[in-house]
């Protein structure tokens, strides 16, 4: 269970007997001297000053989330790179008393917020050449890092030393190949120069190859071809089709990843875990985290805070530890 | 049926909150480590239960059309009126949203680096206002309730959605009916029902036992350890909490709880079942 976003605010009014190490951080509030709360389905955030700096304090709201904070903050404290504001994970920074008056504490996460204006202001603000040249340098320097921000967007970019720097990493993916941000650096772009209704020209060229089928609609959100499948995010979930848009296994999981060497991690109410290419489990959803690594045919799985690992069938090679 | 239908645009839900706000509320009791009126305990954790509601269906554009609400005060004789709008019961999330609530000061305690305890004064958004006057109508509130709902799970374009959750938050004592009755009308309300489940009736029960002990979704020896009379009746008209939720309540309650539980609280706020609910949809890609 996670604490509600009243217990949020009211920690946030009383830093000093709710946080672990941030008792003297002050909210930045609105008129109605309530702390300012921004959301996301799986977070929520405030805007705080400490030691004179400004940071984003952010709360995962259910245990997916929890769970992917802890693996993204470790994988970008390994990181060094100007243009990654620092993120952290501050385990247990949050205490709070539930209903029956039980005791417990919250991870939460800190992100410096550079000094700079937002994405919104730098378009009225600085020449289209100058921002699509940073869009330029920011796209190839997450794709040189292997970092995959996955949720890329106005609201998460700020402008900076003549430069755009990304914020809130909470949805990053790491490793060569990643792609997911293509899109959205696209509609960045057609943001600072929207194409104009030139006519129509014919150029003797190839197209470049889209992955993404024109009749592939219907759904609230779809990713890109993996070995034949697209995983699509519907109404009741999400699930996979194939480039025809046909279902292959319906959409039934709260979240799921794209498939590698035949497998792909997902998750239900009940936990993570892993599917092959009919649906079937390969390991029931019942992880909290359950990370396959397709080059090594190895699976990683938590489950009470013990990891173990799993072969490509779905045997366990090594106890819980 | 299984409780298991995201809430988003496309699938709307609903939520109905009773206050009882009958002259029995104006009594004192221990809540949130403080001496206090049931009233003000009612009103606070009603302004709890309404802040998480409309900030949980808050994003980046704006507050999102996710669910209906009402909220209902019964007291005096057979009174039952909207508290949020004369005219109509439910109203949707985003419509509650444009009304700018009043700011109360709330008195919290904190222990200070050297274990004495210190007050402070929060400030605190207040829907709705302590209220103690008159008789408890609860069946009649039970009943608009039931007809409410009913009504909400007959329009087509709910017939998908996770069903509506009724809270009822009382100190137990109705006065215009006996306890069949309110076993029924309770029982007519869990029977609505969405594709995805049936109502769930949530009581928040509110009431001196002289031990400041609180309880979030008893089990029945809970229910049954209770010393208040009403307790245990209040736990009968609670729904059994639903298998999905089963996972978050045990790690709400701790090792050993064992389901099933019911949807009930004594003396505390059930908000954070509002955290185990799906509000909103995944628009990111996670991995």
């Amino acid at each position: 269970m996670t604490p509600t976003l009243a217990t949020f605010m009211r920690a946030l009014l009383t830093p000093e007997s709710s946080f672990a190490t941030l008792a003297g951080l002050r909210a930045v509030a609105g008129s109605d001297g309530l702390p300012v709360l921004r959301r996301t389905t799986r977070f929520v955030e405030a805007e705080i000053l400490l030691h004179d700096a400004r940071w984003l304090l952010s709360m995962p709201l259910n245990a997916a989330a929890a769970a992917r904070i802890e693996r993204t903050a470790s994988r970008l404290g390994r990181m060094r790179a100007p243009w990654l504001a620092p993120y952290r994970l501050l385990p247990a920074e949050l205490r709070w008393s539930d209903a029956a008056g039980t005791q417990h504490t919250a991870d939460l996460v800190l992100q410096a917020l550079p000094a700079g204006i937002g994405f919104a202001e730098a378009l009225r603000s600085e020449p289209a050449e100058r921002l699509l040249a940073a869009l330029d340098t920011l796209e190839n320097e997450l794709r040189e890092a292997g970092v995959a921000h996955n949720n890329l967007k106005a609201e998460n970019l700020c402008w900076s030393g003549g430069r755009l720097l990304p914020l809130r990493y909470h949805d990053a993916a790491f490793g060569a190949g990643h792609d997911a941000d293509a899109t959205a650096f696209e509609a960045l772009r057609e943001s600072v120069a929207p194409r104009t209704s030139a006519p129509l020209e014919m150029h003797d060229v190839a197209a470049d190859y889209d992955a993404l089928p024109a009749e592939l609609t219907g759904h609230l959100w779809a990713s890109h071809t993996f070995e034949g499948l697209i995983c699509v995010e519907d109404e009741t979930g999400y699930g996979f089709v194939d480039t025809h848009n046909r279902t292959v296994i319906p959409a039934r999981f709260r979240w799921a990843g794209d498939f590698r060497e035949g497998r792909a991690e997902v998750e239900t109410d009940t936990g993570m875990g892993l599917i092959d290419r009919t649906g079937a489990y390969i390991l029931p959803p019942e992880y909290e985290i359950v990370d396959y690594d397709p080059a090594e045919s190895r699976i990683r799985v938590r489950r009470d805070g013990k990891w173990a690992t799993f072969d490509y069938t779905g045997r366990r090679l090594t106890p819980f530890a | 049926m299984n409780y298991t239908q995201s809430i988003t645009r496309a699938h709307r839900t609903a939520f109905v909150l009773l206050l009882d706000g009958s002259g029995s509320m104006a009594e004192t009791i221990r809540f949130r480590d403080r001496e206090t009126t049931k009233a003000e305990a009612v009103a606070a954790i009603t302004n709890d239960l309404l802040f998480e509601l409309i900030e949980r269906a808050r994003r980046y554009d704006g507050v999102r059309d996710y669910y209906d609400i009402a909220v209902l005060g019964y007291a005096g004789a057979d009174e039952v009126r909207s508290l949020l709008d004369a005219d109509r019961d439910l109203i949707p999330v985003t419509e509650l949203a444009t009304i700018r609530p009043a700011v109360r000061t709330e008195t919290v305690e904190h222990r200070l680096p050297d274990g004495s305890i210190a007050l402070r004064e929060i400030p605190a958004p207040a829907w709705v206002e302590p209220r103690a006057a008159g008789q408890t109508p609860m069946c009649e509130a039970l009943r608009r309730a039931r007809d409410l709902v009913a009504a909400w799970c007959a329009r087509p374009e709910h017939a998908e959605s996770f069903p509506p959750v009724v809270f009822n938050i009382t100190d137990g004592e109705a006065t215009d009916c006996d306890e069949a009755e309110l076993r029924a009308v309770a029982a007519q309300i869990r029977a609505q029902r969405t594709t995805d489940g049936h109502v769930l009736l949530v009581n928040m029960h509110i009431a001196a036992d002289g031990s400041g002990r609180t309880v979030f979704l008893p089990c029945e020896e809970e229910a049954a350890a209770c010393p208040n009379r009403y307790a245990k009746l209040l736990w009968e008209c609670s729904s059994e909490l639903p298998a999905a939720f089963e996972a978050a309540a045990r790690e709400a309650k701790g090792p050993g709880a064992l389901p099933p539980f019911r949807g009930m609280s004594f003396n505390a706020s059930a908000a954070e079942l509002v955290t185990m609910l799906n509000i909103g949809s995944v628009s990111v890609k996670t991995e």
